[in-house]
């Protein structure tokens, strides 16, 4: 880990962080969980339990991230899907029980549940 | 994954859906390519676990330069060794295309909740992963206190702060950048920079999403605040309430220090400062600086008088800056992207954005980070949608329990600092709580007072006595024991705490009943004089929510488990006591009550007006003779008009033992229920029924019979001697268009119409084109009306939108299924034909500003007319009473023709009362047998000099209990209404509704929730 | 029964762990406040004894000690029941339904909002403002956040309380 002793080893740093996310978003399916303590309250910490028991068994490698809120409570918990550097797809109240379904569908199928779906996201 | 020791690493993904598609085969296709040419040792070919891509495997990924194909065959590995490994080029075929399905998916931008955002601080916040300092770097982080560290002195800081305007986000709105000077120029060499992250108001969460968000962005804009007014330490005072924030701080707090972005010699120059973080222990009132400068000292938390400001004497006596979470957070991006781009954001007295916390009663509940600028209406309707469950917006509450409430003519208000302080709310921390209908304001003022007595740190006498003084006067109210010298007292008690109190927490505690006063004076009154809570919150005050919201306060609890048993009689006896017009109301009551069922906010409402319906024509084979309740009087009462006020007034009057004639203008009684409403929505047999239940009780209705024809007021009073009038004419007189042509044949009034059909001179509309224009009950009943009179088609026109259609939702569907077509946001300008109607010319509306209705106002748009063909027009936008039955001097009216009454319904002239649609304007049943019940009463209390015979036992409610298991109901659905097939009705004049069965109404009744045994 | 349960627990008090917190904050300033925080983490409530020994531990007065601890919200000075239960009646919660919440737990639970079970099962509290007000009405179980809660709902949610 650097300790950066001047400014242009922080923005080196942030060109080398850039690539390596935009790589890592490039090259495969990320999962993104809305955390903050309102998703929580909604139930986010059992969606995103769910969602990693769902990708162990399938043996899908995804990357799950958790975020602070985005600012639509009502529709908490939120997740979204962001696959091949794509847009964020956001889906909501994707309580536990709905993990499943929603992995089978986007994942495995790719195919998007339009009754869950409220927006994508440029990133 | 990557391994520097090849050149390439290229990895196919044998996941079980791409090995089905063929991944193996792509695996030894591309190994057999790499050894063709010689390149194992430079190459590697290898496998990856399952991408989550499935549906467009194989999948292949080569790094290092992170390229991903998809749907890769055997057939282009070749290629992809020559083109991409060797040559870094991009085959465009193979690349990642977003599917069909997801660009249907609209962009963030273009969804309501977003669209008119700006997120400036809140950039970050449920984009970036807040425990992880590498995302906020990526994303600019640290780069304004690069800049500042590298490229500004703490005066350039400072002044820039100053260009850009800022102002400070905890509410107060003092300018950022003048607050730092102070602390900068106050004599000292230990300084310090607080962060009041105590969020303590109820309704506000921004600073809370910032904490649990993006930490960095309020670490970085502390370190640039120190950095401007030279400190070298910094606390962030945080609510316990908070935990993950407090949680995320931490780790944000120490990842920084790894990294040297706080702690000694940052970014390797002479600046350091460490950040601390303290948890405040539950007092709001250390939101106050000065109370939470105490609080960090480990005092109590109370404030203190300023000066001296913390800028000269903070905390232990330092100088020190403190400035909320929100603000600092804003500082980086202002550094970075100059004072002038904030400074064009917005009003040019508080730029920027203003971030609401929009919670309450709207539709889409969160935070919102907007223009300062932006109408308070676009906020709450466009970005949270409106209300919920098609309620009516009421109130909007801003800036927390100090803040202040503001009703629908506020909704155009621009949303800044200063604005909403003229307004008499003001800004806070942000909190908006918008309030619907069944909120009571006299409750929700008490609540805030509530907080803040219980919040007052008691220091001071005007906000530890005056708050509890006005909190016992509002719980007086809300208990129906206020006076209206309350009300004075009120607004005096409030101007003296405002006055006098030491900090602002007193100073503020009472603006938001005094805001409620100033906009909702009338609910206040309604509880002191009427001893009624009309949003039917206020415990002691209402019975249950169906009750309450009854005009006639029918005890909907009892009748319905009643029913529920099968006792219909003894359940009609209930409904009677109050409301006489069961049959009908079961029929075309608009259901109030079921608006109100708190079974509604569970799934749907009690479906009463059906069971009330079914409990009804149950009992119809058994006629009832009102009992006599008191002993007769000797004196004569003339009600002119039968409609149901006239009639209501007429029986109660008769029951109480006075003479009563009702005269009727017209050849049928029964007013609009037999004139205007549809035989397919109230049969004519059974309305005659209920009719002759009141002839019954000795009311003698003279037909034909018209006052200012027939009889004027002064033959009443002074030659036949009647000791009173009650006047229930109704409001017959449907208002005109005011457009040109619309004298020509062919244009109707809607009640006329109506009135033409029912009397059995309907206007030939057979095989014609009919539009109506209006948006209420009138303008439905008609279209139908014209439909089964045969018209070839039926349109119906109106200024506004479908959801602002004053007209019952289910008439409106019901309309639709039968072929009635609609058309919205249109508003007819003039009236063609020669000789007669052959068209008529619309224009489309646009949606401005808010009326007092919540409701935008439409606005013609210039050069969008066009003529819509007709040969019939209805007009139907709203109905007055006439007024060619007595003259202007003998009775007072107001300036929509409704009389001028008390608020016990006398109107001017002694003697004289009157009740329904002539004083409430265009109404319902409902209402009209309310103000008939009312009316009745003020007559009787009249001729019997004030000491009329207790109504009290008569009128007592009696609980019934609760004969069946409510457990077993809790996931009931609401039973459906059978009705006619819509191609059916179409075509006849029988009733639409079918009725409920026996069965599927007493287990309907079984859904009642009981809240009357509260 | 109350009183007798209190005397058991305060007879009992370890005063060990106290005293190493004592010794983490000496010497720093405004310490009163989180060394009460604390000694509340390990005792569940502030005994008078505590108190007592924080203060003469830190060198402040008792009425100082006891000022700031009666001041916040945060600090118990009574014994706690096993679980918490903080349903908020924030204004967001409170125009969505609190205000029927809490009479239901009340019922539920046999006492008044603050007050503990006689078993020291529950202890009930309502609160202004959680920060959860999308999601009102809502209520921390045990310091699990929980929203949208009808009041069937929350007494579901006491009642699986052990």
């Amino acid at each position: 880990m650097p300790k950066f002793k001047s400014v242009e080893e922080l923005r080196q740093f942030r060109s080398q962080v850039q690539a390596e996310l935009e790589a890592q978003k490039r090259t495969g399916t990320t999962i993104i969980i809305g955390m903050g303590t309102c998703g929580i309250a909604a139930g986010a910490r059992d969606t995103l339990h769910a969602i990693l028991e769902e990708l162990r068994k399938r043996g899908i490698e995804a990357q799950v991230s958790t975020v602070g809120c985005i600012g639509m409570c009502a529709y908490e918990p939120l997740v979204d899907i962001q696959q091949a550097g794509g847009p964020r797809i956001t889906y909501a109240r994707i309580t536990s029980e709905k993990v499943p379904q929603l992995i089978e569908e986007h994942l495995v199928k790719g195919r998007v549940i339009k009754e869950w779906v409220i927006g994508r996201l440029k990133v | 994954m990557v391994e520097s020791l090849y050149r390439a690493n290229i990895l196919v993904c044998t996941g079980s859906e791409c090995v089905a598609a063929g991944a193996l085969d792509v695996v030894q296709a591309l190994r057999q390519e790499v050894a063709r040419r010689g390149l194992e040792k430079e190459i590697r070919v290898g496998e990856s676990g399952c991408r989550g891509l499935c549906s467009m495997g194989p999948i292949v990924t080569i790094y290092p330069k992170g390229i991903l194909y998809c749907n890769v065959r055997p057939a282009d590995a070749a290629e992809i060794i020559e083109k991409t490994v060797l040559r870094d080029e991009i085959i465009e075929r193979l690349t990642y295309k977003e599917p069909e399905s997801h660009q249907s998916i609209p962009y963030y931008e273009d969804i309501p909740f977003y669209r008119k955002q700006l997120r400036i601080t809140l950039r970050n916040c449920g984009i970036i992963d807040p425990e992880n300092i590498r995302e906020y770097i990526a994303r600019g982080g640290y780069e304004g206190l690069a800049k500042v560290l590298t490229t500004m002195t703490p005066d350039d800081v400072i002044e820039e702060i100053k260009r850009s305007g800022l102002r400070g986000r905890g509410g107060a709105g003092f300018l950022t950048g003048l607050k730092w000077e102070f602390t900068r120029r106050a004599p000292g060499d230990v300084k310090y920079v607080v962060c009041n992250a105590d969020e303590g108001d109820p309704g506000a969460f921004m600073d809370r999403s910032v904490l649990e968000g993006d930490p960095h962005s309020l670490l970085e804009g502390m370190a640039i605040a120190a950095y401007a007014i030279g400190a070298r330490e910094g606390y962030i005072y945080c609510r316990a309430e908070y935990p993950l924030a407090i949680k995320r701080l931490k780790i944000a707090i120490q990842q920084a220090e790894e990294y040297g972005l706080l702690g000694e010699n940052i970014l390797g120059t002479d600046f350091s400062f460490r950040i601390k973080i303290k948890e405040g222990a539950g007092a709001f009132v250390c939101g106050e600086e000065t109370a939470l400068i105490a609080s960090i000292e480990g005092k109590r938390g109370e404030p203190r008088p300023r000066p001296p400001f913390p800028a000269v004497a903070g905390l232990w006596g330092k100088p020190t800056n403190n400035n909320n979470v929100k603000s600092y957070a804003t500082v980086p991006q202002i550094i970075v992207n100059g004072a002038d781009w904030f400074n064009s954001i917005g009003p040019q007295r508080s730029p920027g954005t203003a971030i609401f916390a929009l919670t309450g009663k709207v539709k889409n509940t969160g935070l919102v980070e907007i223009p300062m600028g932006t109408p308070l209406g676009e906020i709450i309707f466009d970005i949270g949608g409106g209300i919920a469950r098609g309620k009516r917006f009421k109130a909007v509450q801003t800036g927390g329990p100090l803040g202040g409430c503001l009703p629908a003519s506020g909704l155009n208000l621009n949303v800044d600092f200063d604005s909403l302080r003229q307004a008499g709310a003001v800004m806070g921390s942000g909190g908006m709580i918008v309030v619907d209908e069944d909120t009571c304001m006299v409750e929700f003022s008490k609540f805030f007072l509530t907080f803040a007595t219980a919040e007052s740190c008691g220091k001071c006498v005007p906000c530890r006595v005056g708050g509890k003084r006005l909190l016992e006067i509002l719980t007086r109210i809300t208990e129906g024991k206020g006076t209206m010298e309350d009300l004075d007292r009120i607004e005096e008690i409030s101007k003296q705490m405002s006055s006098t109190a030491l900090c602002a927490l007193g100073q503020l505690t009472p603006g938001p009943v005094m805001s409620a006063l100033r906009y909702f004076r009338e609910e206040f009154e309604a509880h002191i004089l009427e001893k009624r809570c009309p949003a039917g919150t206020c415990k002691e005050l209402v019975r249950s929510p169906c009750v309450n919201a009854c005009p006639a306060g029918v005890d909907v609890p009892s009748y319905v488990s009643l029913v529920a048993q099968g006792k219909y009689a003894e359940a009609l006896e209930i409904h009677r006591q109050r409301n006489p017009f069961a049959l009908v109301c079961g029929r075309v009551c608009p259901a109030f009550c079921e608006q109100h069922c708190r079974r509604g906010e569970l799934d749907q409402p009690v479906a009463i007006r059906q069971i009330k319906r079914f409990m009804a024509d149950h009992e119809l084979s058994k006629p009832w003779t009102p009992p006599l309740l008191e002993p007769k009087k000797d004196k004569k009462v003339a009600v002119i008009g039968s409609g149901p006020a006239g009639l209501t007034a007429a029986l109660r009057l008769a029951q109480w033992g006075y003479d009563v004639v009702v005269h009727e203008a017209l050849p049928v009684a029964g007013g609009m229920m037999a004139t205007v409403i549809p035989e397919y929505r109230l049969p004519r047999d059974i309305l005659q029924a209920e009719i002759a239940n009141i002839e019954r009780a000795g009311v003698e209705i003279k037909l034909n019979s018209k006052l200012g024809r027939d009889f004027t007021l002064d033959d009443l009073l002074e030659k036949e001697g009647y000791d009173a009038v009650i006047l229930a004419v109704g409001a017959h007189a449907s208002r005109k268009l005011r457009i040109p042509g619309e004298e020509l044949p062919g244009v109707l009034a809607g009640v006329d119409f109506l009135k033409g059909v029912a009397l059995g001179n309907a206007p030939d509309v057979k095989g014609k084109r009919v539009v109506v224009i209006g948006g209420g009950n009138t303008a439905i009943d008609a279209s139908r009306v014209a439909l089964r009179l045969g018209a070839a088609e039926v349109h119906i026109v109106y200024r506004r939108t479908e959801q602002d259609m004053p007209a019952m939702k289910s008439e409106i569907r019901e309309a639709k299924e039968e072929g009635v077509q609609f058309h919205f946001l249109v508003n007819p300008t003039r009236i063609e034909g020669n000789g007669r109607v052959t068209g008529i010319e619309l224009v489309k509306q646009r949606l401005g500003e808010f009326d007092s209705s919540a409701r935008r106002r439409p606005y013609p748009i210039e050069g969008t007319e066009f003529v819509m063909p007709a040969d019939v027009v209805i007009r139907a936008i709203g109905q007055n009473p006439e007024t060619d039955w007595a003259s202007d001097e003998e009775l007072e009216r107001n300036r929509n023709a409704t009389l001028r009454v008390s608020r016990e319904l006398a109107t001017t002239r002694e003697g004289v009362f009157a009740a329904g649609d002539v004083v409430l304007g265009a109404s319902t049943v409902v209402e009209a047998v309310a103000q008939g019940n009312r009316v009745a009463m003020t007559v009787d209390a009249y001729l019997q000099g004030g000491k009329p015979l207790p109504k009290d036992e008569w009128l007592a409610y009696t609980d019934v209990p609760v004969t069946w298991e409510m457990e077993d109901y809790a996931e009931a659905p609401r039973a459906e209404m059978p009705v006619q097939a819509p191609e059916v009705r179409r075509n006849n004049w029988r009733e639409v509704e079918l009725g409920f069965s026996e069965e599927a109404c007493r287990e309907e009744c079984r859904r009642c929730l009981r809240c009357d045994l509260e | 029964m109350v009183g007798e349960a209190q005397t058991a627990v305060e007879e009992t008090l370890d005063l060990a762990p106290l005293d190493q917190i004592l010794e983490e904050y000496k010497g720093t300033p405004g310490a009163v406040i989180p060394v009460l925080q604390r000694a509340q983490e390990i005792y569940g409530y502030l005994p008078r004894e505590v108190l007592t020994h924080i203060a003469e531990k830190l060198g402040v007065s008792l009425s100082q000690v006891y000022g700031v601890a009666t001041f916040y919200a945060q600090f118990y000075l009574t014994r706690r029941g096993r679980h918490t239960v903080r349903v908020c009646d924030g204004t967001a919660c409170h125009v969505r339904g609190a205000p029927k919440i809490i009479s239901a737990l009340e019922e539920e639970l046999g006492i008044k909002a603050g007050e503990t079970t006689p078993d020291y099962r529950v202890t009930l509290e309502v609160v202004y403002c959680l920060g959860s007000c999308g999601l009102s009405p809502v209520a921390v179980i045990d310091g699990h956040v929980v929203g949208r809660l009808i009041p069937e709902k929350a007494v579901r949610l006491i009642r699986d309380l052990k």
